[in-house]
């Protein structure tokens, strides 16, 4: 019963990050209609900053104030210089501009890799192994402090959407681009504020996950994975279903790990994405509605 | 704009004379391939064996070079993937029609590049990649300076022999072919050295969060708890054993990441008494290991560990052998590999055929070093301890 209930814990915890990390994927997702396959790797950009800072004496979820713009504006960037100006281009690939973010994390990885070296850098906090026991269940305190604000920005993320007015013209331009334009939405400006929030997002996950992992440059991908598959979970555009998507992939690993053997972790993400394509078509989206 | 391409053809001839003179001129270099991680997750090994061979072909070259003509190393990225292993060995050999290979870090991508090696029929030294199969296969051209991977285990035998009380053992290994190898020998040892193994669980490297098996684990109570391990998962896999306050009597890593700085600096207090098997530290008694520590430090100013070692004493190892052999045809450096018998900064190099394997080193000890007070202490064989091993390891809480 004990290992079954820190079992859970540890996959609540880590799901509520996954969260966080898919949130924006599936808000740029919905809205411009790609896979931004860049996505770890912009993480893993929120990672070395929160690193420099680390270096000169910030802690980590204080870099979240510095590793948030920065990562929006490299987000805008990169969607008004170059991705927007794809739109425009005729090729024979329509989805080129999924390639482009491909080729964007590439350039990523390899400037960091530049400027860092392939070495693996950490972030030293005090806390960065502090537990705290809950009737003999262990809790991680920065993984615990993470869950809680990533809980925090989805559902300053869900108020965004559903009460302000840029909020609707980001769910109109989701719902449908064309009708959205025919309203008066400036589309364009719509995309390229989105690709920002979804870095910014991604970025303050980045910045919770430093503490109590590692960096390097070529983390990005893994990431991207996990992202792709909590966005599919989830549902396209979908916020409660970036939650749902992510807290059961944290979950499915978790129990995967104790039950089945923690070799098959992944495996276990992948079956149930398989499963979820299969019998859930659209995600969790389809039975919440939102 | 007829006569653009004609232009562009003159400048593409004109180049390349350029190159073929450079070709001709460049031959008379001896190339030496060289398959290591330079990206990706392993990377760090990568950088710390580049290093190091860079530095070993620096000196030979700088004391005359082999036969006259000089050392020319051509390193390939395989990005810790087999496949990827498999196609820069294929180019090397084929494209940069290279005289000898080197180098091999993982032990899933080395079996890749090795069966490569053997198909083209170059020889093929072999500096890490230590899962027994490597040299099991009866390849003529591929040679192993690493122990296999089921001896790093040795000295923890003789040292669990002497510290007693160890009756039960955790296995903890990555999910990789050096892993299941090494877990595979491990539990064979334990169990015929009377241990009994209560867990033995594999996990996927670059994971977050390791309770699930740690949990697991703290419920089994082992005496020793053998984790075969990657630098950072090292790291976090003994920081999570003191978040749960797991405590056996002795922690143990099995090579690989837990010799490593990064280890150390990133699992901070919780590094602190954990052994580690190893092949080499800069105390061994071989000429030249303790020069070779001090000038990689000058040199680059970061430390290196039994992996740099290695590829230090391999690049002495390729001169000796490309200075012996008759002709630079691959059959010649072969015949002159196998009648290697030299002493390095590694390690004495010779190589033998016993059990399955052929054309094997075997070293004559391996190690087993304890990180104390931060720092990585040579505390077996007792011949060659530096310090004494503090065994069994206190409890977390009883720690200051």
């Amino acid at each position: 019963m004990g290992i079954l209930l820190q079992t859970i814990v540890a996959g609540l915890l880590k799901g509520g990050l996954y969260a966080l990390i898919g949130i924006g994927m599936t808000l740029i997702m919905g809205v411009m209609g790609i896979i931004n396959l860049a996505h770890g790797q912009m993480m893993m950009v929120a990672m070395y900053i929160a690193y420099v800072l680390n270096t000169m004496g910030v802690d980590p979820y204080f870099s979240l104030l510095v590793a948030m713009p920065t990562l929006f504006l490299l987000g805008v960037l990169i969607q008004k210089y170059l991705l927007n100006p794809l739109i425009k281009v005729d090729t024979i690939l329509p989805e080129n501009q999924v390639l482009m973010t491909v080729g964007i994390g590439m350039v990523l990885t390899e400037v960091i890799r530049f400027i860092f070296k392939s070495d693996y850098k950490y972030v030293t906090t005090s806390y960065s192994s502090a537990t705290f026991f809950l009737g003999g269940i262990s809790f991680n305190v920065p993984l615990t402090i993470a869950f809680f604000i990533a809980l925090a920005f989805t559902a300053a993320m869900f108020w965004f959407l559903i009460k302000t007015d840029l909020g609707r013209s980001i769910r109109a331009t989701a719902q449908d681009k064309d009708a959205a334009t025919l309203m008066g939405i400036n589309t364009g400006r719509i995309t390229v504020v989105t690709m920002g929030l979804g870095a910014a997002l991604v970025a303050a996950a980045g910045c919770l996950l430093a503490p109590v992992y590692y960096i390097f440059p070529d983390l990005g991908g893994p990431f991207t994975a996990k992202a792709f598959v909590i966005t599919i979970l989830g549902g396209l555009g979908s916020t409660v279903g970036a939650i749902l998507g992510g807290i059961t992939l944290g979950m499915a690993e978790s129990l995967g790990a104790t039950y089945l053997g923690m070799e098959y972790e992944d495996i276990v993400g992948l079956a149930i994405f398989v499963a979820v394509l299969l019998f859930l078509p659209g995600g969790f989206k389809r039975l919440t509605k939102v | 704009m007829r006569a653009y391409p004609k232009g562009l053809l003159t400048v593409a001839v004109l180049l390349l004379a350029v190159v073929l003179c450079g070709g001709v001129m460049a031959a008379e270099n001896v190339k030496v391939g060289i398959v290591l991680p330079l990206t990706g997750a392993q990377a760090k090994f990568g950088e710390i064996e580049k290093r190091s061979f860079e530095m070993a072909a620096e000196e030979i070259n700088a004391a005359g070079g082999i036969k006259g003509s000089k050392l020319e190393l051509l390193f390939e990225d395989d990005t810790g993937k087999p496949d990827v292993g498999r196609a820069a060995t294929e180019k090397l050999i084929s494209r940069d029609k290279v005289t000898v290979l080197t180098g091999g870090y993982s032990s899933a991508v080395t079996q890749a590049a090795t069966a490569v090696a053997q198909q083209f029929k170059v020889p093929f030294l072999v500096t890490t990649g230590s899962a027994d199969e490597i040299t099991e296969k009866g390849y003529d051209y591929i040679f192993r300076i690493n122990p296999t991977s089921s001896e790093y285990f040795d000295p923890f035998e003789t040292l669990i022999q002497k510290a007693g009380g160890i009756k039960t053992m955790a296995l903890l290994y990555e999910n990789t072919q050096f892993g299941q190898s090494s877990a595979k020998d491990v539990e064979g040892a334990a169990k015929s050295a009377g241990i009994q193994v209560v867990v033995k669980e594999g996990y996927q490297a670059g994971a977050i969060d390791f309770k699930p098996i740690l949990s697991k684990v703290k419920g089994a109570k082992p005496d020793i708890i053998y984790m075969v391990s990657y630098v950072m998962d090292a790291a976090l896999l003994m920081a999570q054993c003191k978040e749960l306050d797991i405590n056996p009597k002795m922690f143990a890593g099995g090579g690989a990441g837990f010799t490593l700085p990064e280890f150390q600096q990133k699992a901070a207090a919780a590094a602190d008494l954990v052994y580690s098997a190893t092949l080499w530290s800069e105390d061994v008694p071989y000429k030249g290991a303790k020069e070779y520590f001090n000038k990689f430090k000058k040199k680059y100013n970061s430390e290196t560990e039994y992996h740099g070692a290695e590829a230090y004493g391999s690049m002495y190892v390729v001169a000796d052998a490309l200075k012996r052999a008759k002709s630079f045809s691959p059959n010649d450096i072969r015949d002159a590999l196998a009648a290697t018998d030299m002493m390095t900064a590694f390690g004495p190099v010779k190589f033998i055929s016993y059990g399955k394997k052929t054309q094997q080193n075997k070293l004559p000890n391996t190690f087993v070093v304890q990180w104390q007070k931060g720092k990585m202490e040579t505390v077996w064989p007792e011949a060659f301890a530096k310090k004494k091993y503090i065994f069994p390891t206190p409890a977390w809480k009883d720690r200051k």
